[in-house]
């Protein structure tokens, strides 16, 4: 996860009532949260792709940031 | 033989009595020809009460009373012989009864226009809701398929499934979430054909759908 662009990178589209959100927690990683929301971590880049407007690198993520799940 | 001749005072008594009989008579007589008319005037009054018709009760409640008030007074003056006291005072009472009927017509006239306007507000109340149904549905549905769709689109890469979804829920989503978008094209092609009313119901059909499927793959709204 060092690459800060990854392939198939698109800007988020709008938020709306229906966007999904997450808070990071403490020991979270975007494979972990992806785990947890997909049943597989390997779709981490899924998440990262839908927060590039927060998110610069996909190993670097903050305990309270809000990210949306696709 | 003798003659019984009748006295001075028994004369005078005798042509009293017959002023008095003749006078009676004709007191009477005049009685009795202002019992018809009387009994006419009565009659005519009641028919005229009885031309305005049942209506008048329901829209002219108060006038109905005092035209009957004056009607059952009438009466009880007949009752009493009181002819002359009828017919002077049935003139009256008769234009109070005959008055009815075009007070009845106006005032069934106003409520009819009042029941109008009522149910025209209503259907422009209606109108209203329709519309700005639409506009909240049309405005979120797509925003709830395209999150659906993308929720969805994710999971089919997915190895495993999320702990809090099951394979059955999962079907259930994709199954209702394409029952949704069925609604959802029935919805806008009824609104393009100006049926706003259809395209609400099979919008909120939509919407059911949508709703059901969002709880199926544990996804919030709001």
């Amino acid at each position: 996860m060092a690459d800060s662009k990854l392939p198939g990178s698109t800007p988020p589209s709008g938020d709306d009532a229906y966007t999904q959100w997450y808070e990071v927690k403490a020991g979270d990683t975007l494979w972990k949260i992806a785990k947890e929301h997909y049943g597989d971590g390997n779709l981490y880049r899924d998440i990262f792709n839908a927060n590039t407007d927060v998110l610069s690198d996909p190993d670097k993520i903050k305990v309270g940031q809000r990210l949306r799940i696709p | 033989m003798s003659h019984i001749h009748p006295t001075p005072h028994a004369k005078t008594n005798f042509g009293a009595a017959l002023y008095l009989l003749v006078a009676l008579g004709i007191a009477l007589t005049g009685c009795s020809n202002q019992m018809e008319p009387a009994k006419k005037a009565i009659t005519e009054i009641e028919m005229a009460v009885a031309s305005a018709g049942p209506d008048a009760q329901r829209y002219v409640p108060e006038k109905l009373k005092a035209v009957n008030d004056q009607l059952s007074n009438l009466r009880a003056r007949f009752e009493q012989k009181d002819y002359a006291g009828v017919i002077s005072g049935a003139p009256s009472v008769l234009a109070s009864a005959q008055a009815l009927v075009a007070a009845k017509d106006a005032a069934m006239k106003e409520a009819s226009a009042k029941e109008a306007a009522e149910a025209a507000a209503r259907q422009a109340a209606d109108t209203q809701k329709l519309t700005t149904d639409w506009q909240t549905l049309s405005e979120d549905l797509p925003k709830q398929i395209a999150a659906l769709d993308s929720r969805l689109n994710v999971l089919a890469k997915s190895k495993n499934l999320p702990a809090n979804v099951t394979k059955d829920a999962l079907a259930s989503a994709k199954s209702d979430l394409a029952d949704a978008k069925s609604s959802w094209t029935a919805a806008t092609t009824a609104q393009s054909g100006g049926d706003t009313r259809n395209a609400v119901a099979a919008a909120q059909q939509a919407k059911q759908k949508a709703d059901a499927a969002m709880a199926s793959l544990a996804m919030t709204s709001g």
